[in-house]
């Protein structure tokens, strides 16, 4: 008698508080509120490997091309200076 | 499809007036020289090199004109000691060049060097140079591939000494 007493209890249907349905539905169209991600660290150390990759692949592209640089002039120079030894001679003999 | 078809047309019937390159490396040749002066430029790296040749110096902006227009630049430059080197390097560089190269050129000298100078000719115009000179202790071979003016390449020879290179490469 007392347990069934206690389930009619339990089980008796209640009214929602007054407003409930309002709040629910401005719960519902409120914007959640997102966690900050701390993504200032990455972006600054992304930012230092890109300049330090872009500083040391500038280096080396710079000693290559002055290397480059010597030799057009030194394999120039060398070849003039074959043409020219022989437009001499030429130019000596014919005279 | 007609314009395709011209272009198509236009790209069969022009001439490619690159000249050959030819192979300047012979076994035990360096192997056997005191010093040596090993140049190979072509391609990106020759693009590279006439990038960084100076606006403001006279001498680096004709060496610039010039370089600008080649496909490629060789240069084999050998010292010896007293015994010499084997000269079929030199008949090797010869059999190489076919007949649209001509001798322009041969100085036979007691003193100096013995120079050849072989142009390939397309037409009127030079798109190849080799270039050999002899002495008993040194041998010099050079190829231009592409458009060469030869007085132009003549001047270019400047007050400058050539510098020698190691074996290592090192420059002396």
């Amino acid at each position: 008698m007392n347990l069934e007493h206690e389930l009619r209890a339990a089980l008796r249907r209640k009214s929602p508080a007054p407003g409930l349905a309002e709040r629910v539905l401005a719960r519902a169209h409120e914007v959640p509120e997102r966690r900050p991600v701390r993504r200032a660290p990455w972006a600054v150390a992304a930012s230092l490997l890109l300049a330090v990759t872009l500083a040391g692949w500038g280096a080396h592209r710079r000693a290559e091309g002055e290397r480059a640089r010597e030799q057009v002039l030194l394999a120039m120079r060398i070849a003039g200076s074959k043409v020219a030894y022989a437009q001499q001679q030429v130019r000596g003999i014919s005279k | 499809m007609k314009i395709l078809l011209r272009l198509v047309l236009v790209f069969a019937l022009t001439p490619v007036v690159y000249a050959q390159r030819v192979n300047l490396d012979f076994p035990g040749l360096a192997d056997k020289a005191r010093e040596v002066v090993d140049v190979t430029l072509d391609g990106a790296l020759l693009r590279l090199g006439s990038r960084f040749l100076s606006d403001t110096d006279a001498d680096e902006r004709a060496v610039r004109d010039m370089v600008d227009r080649l496909e490629g630049i060789y240069v084999r430059s050998y010292e010896f000691g007293s015994d010499g080197y084997d000269r079929s390097a030199i008949d090797a560089v010869r059999k190489q060049l076919g007949p649209t190269w001509k001798r322009v050129v041969s100085v036979k000298s007691k003193t100096r060097d013995d120079v050849e100078i072989y142009t390939d000719l397309r037409g009127d115009k030079i798109v190849g140079l080799v270039v050999i000179a002899a002495e008993p202790r040194e041998l010099t071979l050079v190829n231009l591939v592409g458009p060469i003016d030869l007085d132009k390449l003549a001047t270019l020879e400047g007050q400058f000494g050539i510098p020698r290179v190691s074996k290592k490469g090192d420059r002396q």
